[in-house]
């Protein structure tokens, strides 16, 4: 079971798209803040990231540019989740080493092709701990 | 001895005197008949002798002293007092006129001459009437001070008041006794003894003959604090003398305008941070709980689908539509109002326009569906893709297929996609046809206006907030198209939207270089940019992607190549490879900030030479000079100032022009065909200062120098040039005919950067050397040739 951290503030976020990612079969790992999420990509190496930008503590940008740099957290796929049409948010997030980005309100069906979509291309190259 | 020829002697003598007197005599006797008159009689009234003499005087020119105030005169007055003078007669003459005369009369009695009277007359008309206009003109000069509102005084050398006018005593509730006479200084006890005007009158005045608004501000005790401005005129005022006219005009009110403007400009600044924070935070505010309204309600109804709860699940759709609905609606606002203040970004991205239109039409297909309509896709299948701002066309042609939707039913929608090559560019047109209710004329008019719906009732009717047409337009015309309308009432509409096909290529001539970072998606190419003409480069390093991109399009709209960087280290090596002719650089940028970038640059000797402007919110000149930075702009950037700065170092009309400065015509004119030959623009000089002259005009990009000419010769000329700091950059390329002796080497040491020989060599190896310096200095070299 692929296992995505969610690191999201907003806890009806949080919720609604842990119980539907949860509901399709994903294992979701919740970090509330950038540094939370950062600790646990390190400890759980999940399959892939959903990373909220605004976050406290550190933000999105902070934290999926952090990732980027570490060699033990560089392969994970990051999708960037922004405001609706913030393009410089985006520019931002793919400028800090996001793989992705999709908008919010989360369309589903879109944001599970994307998550497909990176992990399909992880799958092959499987690094670090393998998942239990 | 007989006395008869003495008195003869004398009477001779006596009329000699009376006809030497310019001014008209008539002798009488007591029964008033002229027994002589003089020589200006005759000829002031056109008259001889012979019609004079032993006439009545009224019967004089067929009566015309037949004037009654003479007749008193001669009859009343003399007869009483025997002299009488200065009468004053005003009489129209039938021969000379109107006159004014001025009669002076003496009864005489002349030894054994019975006694007569001597009337002289003197014409004053001229005199009179000069009077009257002085009087006229010092009344009328009374009369526009008194009508000018400011206070006006008139002080003679002495500085005591000659008068001054209605404005005057009105202001300082003053009367002219108070006034007129006085001192300026003792004027309303004392109140007009300031140290400031006591400088002015007597340490400036004295010196010039004029000065202008100086501003004096002062407690008047009978007005309270007030500011004046004081302008003052010497004037030579014929028999008044020097006279010292001093204006006041109270400025207070306009001083506390002027303040009160410039609080206001400040608190509306300050406004409208607060109103674009309160914007963005709003949308924040407003988008996190409508988000969980449509994330819950399209939750449960996946729920709902699962557990075939029906109802529930057309239910929760209707929460769903209505929450994406109100997102909607607040993001056409704000995008709006980031149009408004300047915020709306584009962001260019490559992507395929099959997949948009597909992706835009199963978002529409529910309002199709809603109003049993029919829709209609008609397109090639190599539609290609498109350099835009993917979310912004995605909104256009939502916009447009929603109204569609929207105004028609059981119709047919139809969305027509193309490529069009238009002006050797290429153009993709959308076209959404429908077959609802139309537009009539008038309504078109108001179509793309703001907040404007065809009808103030098609609010009520079918929603919306009147913003879309108007967002659609003003994001196709950012992304250098544009939206249009054809549409009659009843038979439906069809609206077109162009967009370049490469919305980089035609709205900003250069953009953002490619990026070194890994690991992006979705990005358009950008390394596909024309290499820049040489030498009109900018190089905007800032590590705000806004910051740049409004840069950018500031700076190409000057008419500047503009390259940018996202941080130091790419700063750096851009700088390295372009040499750029100027540099902006921000200060606070993460990892390496501006000040060790600049310190990098002017380490580098190939880069010490380009000219750095320092962006900055903090105003830390004194660091920055210190580092050797050349100018120094604030941030938010005044964009006039900045131009004019780069222009500086730039030339003023490009293409940058090459100048050839030597005293000889006819290696100019050589110089100047092989230049030309090589597509250049050349300007000459005939000598160092005409060519300081020249560079004054418009900076060349590259100078051939000969060293030995008259007035100022090249030696000097390179020394001037060095030391103007846009100046610095500019390649000199000496051409000289004589060999180079070690002095004259060491002059020119690390100030030219080559030396061509011109003597001895045949012209196409000239040729060669100069076309070798053009690609040396024109293009991308930067390390300066060792001489």
């Amino acid at each position: 079971m692929p296992r995505i951290l969610l690191v999201e503030d907003n806890e009806m976020n949080r919720d609604m798209l842990s119980r539907r990612l949860e509901r399709r079969g994903y294992e979701v790992l919740i970090a509330v803040d950038g540094q939370l999420g950062l600790e646990m990509a390190r400890e759980e190496s999940p399959d892939l990231i959903l990373m909220d930008m605004s976050l406290p503590v550190m933000d999105g940008w902070e934290a999926t540019r952090t990732l980027k740099t570490a060699p033990e957290t560089r392969h994970i796929p990051v999708i960037a989740l922004t405001a609706h049409a913030m393009s410089t948010d985006r520019e931002k997030a793919l400028e800090a080493g996001c793989d992705d980005y999709d908008t919010k309100p989360i369309e589903l069906p879109r944001l599970l092709g994307k998550i497909e979509a990176l992990l399909g291309g992880t799958e092959k190259t499987p690094v670090g701990d393998a998942t239990p | 001895m007989s006395t008869k020829p003495f008195v003869e002697a004398i009477e001779t003598y006596a009329q000699d005197i009376v006809d030497t007197v310019r001014e008209p005599l008539l002798m009488l006797d007591t029964n008033l008949r002229v027994q002589s008159a003089n020589r200006a009689f005759y000829e002031t009234f056109h008259v001889s002798p012979n019609e004079t003499e032993r006439q009545l005087i009224y019967e004089l020119g067929n009566g015309q002293w037949d004037i009654p105030d003479l007749r008193t005169l001669l009859e009343d007055v003399i007869p009483a007092s025997s002299v009488f003078n200065d009468y004053e007669l005003e009489h129209t003459f039938p021969i000379i006129g109107r006159r004014v005369m001025l009669l002076n009369g003496r009864k005489l009695r002349a030894g054994s001459h019975a006694a007569i009277i001597v009337l002289a007359m003197e014409d004053v008309t001229e005199r009179r009437r000069a009077e009257a206009d002085f009087r006229a003109i010092e009344t009328y000069a009374q009369d526009i001070v008194d009508t000018v509102r400011e206070p006006l005084l008139i002080l003679d050398k002495t500085l005591r008041v000659q008068s001054g006018n209605r404005a005057f005593y009105h202001t300082f509730l003053v009367s002219a006794e108070e006034t007129e006479n006085r001192l300026i200084y003792e004027l309303g006890n004392g109140q007009w003894d300031i140290p400031a005007l006591r400088t002015l009158l007597e340490d400036i005045v004295p010196k010039s003959s004029v000065f202008n608004d100086f501003e004096l501000e002062h407690d008047f005790p009978t007005l309270g604090r007030r500011v004046m401005l004081l302008n003052a005129r010497k004037l030579q005022a014929g028999h008044h003398g020097e006279l010292l006219v001093l204006a006041m005009e109270d400025v207070t009110e306009r001083r506390r305008a002027e303040e009160e403007v410039a609080k206001a400009k400040e608190a509306s600044e300050i406004a409208n941070r607060t109103k674009s924070l309160f914007l963005a935070n709003m949308s924040h505010e407003l988008r996190t709980p409508l988000n969980a309204i449509v994330g819950y309600s399209e939750m449960l109804q996946e729920e709902a689908v699962e557990q075939n709860l029906e109802s529930f699940d057309s239910d929760l759709g209707k929460i769903n539509a209505s929450g994406r609905h109100l997102l909607a609606l607040i993001n056409d606002i704000l995008d709006l109002s980031k149009i408004e203040a300047g915020k709306m970004e584009l962001y260019l991205e490559s992507f395929d326009l099959n997949a948009l239109i597909d992706d835009v039409a199963s978002t529409i297909q529910p309002m199709v569906v809603a109003n049993a309509n029919t829709f209609n896709i008609v397109r090639p299948a190599d539609l290609g893709r498109m350099l835009a701002d993917q979310v912004k066309v995605r909104q256009a042609l939502y916009n447009l297929l929603s109204n569609a939707a929207k105004f028609t039913h059981e119709g047919t929608i139809t969305l027509t996609a193309e490529r069009h090559r238009m002006d050797s560019s290429e153009w993709v047109v959308f076209r959404v046809a429908d077959t609802g209710i139309g537009l009539a004329a008038e309504k078109i008019l108001r179509l793309f206006q703001d907040f404007t719906q065809a009808d103030a009732s098609t609010t009520r009717k079918f929603g919306g907030t009147g913003l879309g047409l108007a967002l659609t337009r003003r994001f196709c015309q950012m992304m250098g198209g544009d939206v249009t309308v054809h549409s009659l009432p009843g038979e439906g509409s069809t609206f077109t939207i162009k967009l370049p096909a490469d919305v980089s290529e035609a709205k900003m001539e250069s953009s953002e270089p490619a990026s070194e970072s890994s690991g992006t998606l979705n990005v358009g190419n950008r390394s596909t940019d024309p290499l820049p003409e040489p030498n009109t480069c900018v190089l905007v390093i800032d590590d705000d992607p806004a910051q740049r991109d409004l840069m950018r399009r500031f700076l190409t709209s000057e008419g500047f190549c503009v390259r940018s960087a996202r941080g130091g280290e790419e700063g750096l090596r851009l700088a390295r490879q372009l040499v750029p002719i100027a540099i902006t650089l921000d200060v606070m940028m993460p990892e390496m900030d501006g000040w060790s970038v600049l310190e990098a640059l002017k380490a580098d000797p190939a880069l010490s030479g380009v000219p750095v402007v320092m962006l900055t919110m903090v105003d830390d000149s004194e660091r920055g000079f210190a580092l050797g930075a050349d100018d120094y702009v604030m941030k938010p950037v005044n964009r006039r100032r900045l131009g004019k700065i780069l222009k500086r170092y730039s030339c003023a009309d490009p293409p940058c022009p090459i100048l050839i400065v030597d005293d000889d015509a006819a290696t100019r004119g050589l110089m100047r065909t092989m230049l030309e030959k090589q597509g250049c623009i050349v300007t000459e000089a005939e000598n160092g200062e005409a060519a300081l002259a020249s560079m004054e005009l418009n900076r060349p990009s590259l100078i051939f120098l000969d060293l030995l000419m008259p007035v100022m010769d090249g030696f000097v000329f390179v020394d001037r040039v060095r030391q103007r700091r846009e100046w610095r950059t500019i390649p000199i390329v000496v051409v000289t005919a004589h060999e180079l002796s070690s002095s004259d080497r060491r002059r020119l040491n690390g100030n030219v950067e080559e030396v061509i020989q011109k003597s001895g060599r045949p012209a196409d190896d000239l040729q060669a050397q100069v076309s070798e310096a053009l690609k040396n200095f024109g293009v991308f070299t930067s390390t300066p040739l060792p001489l």
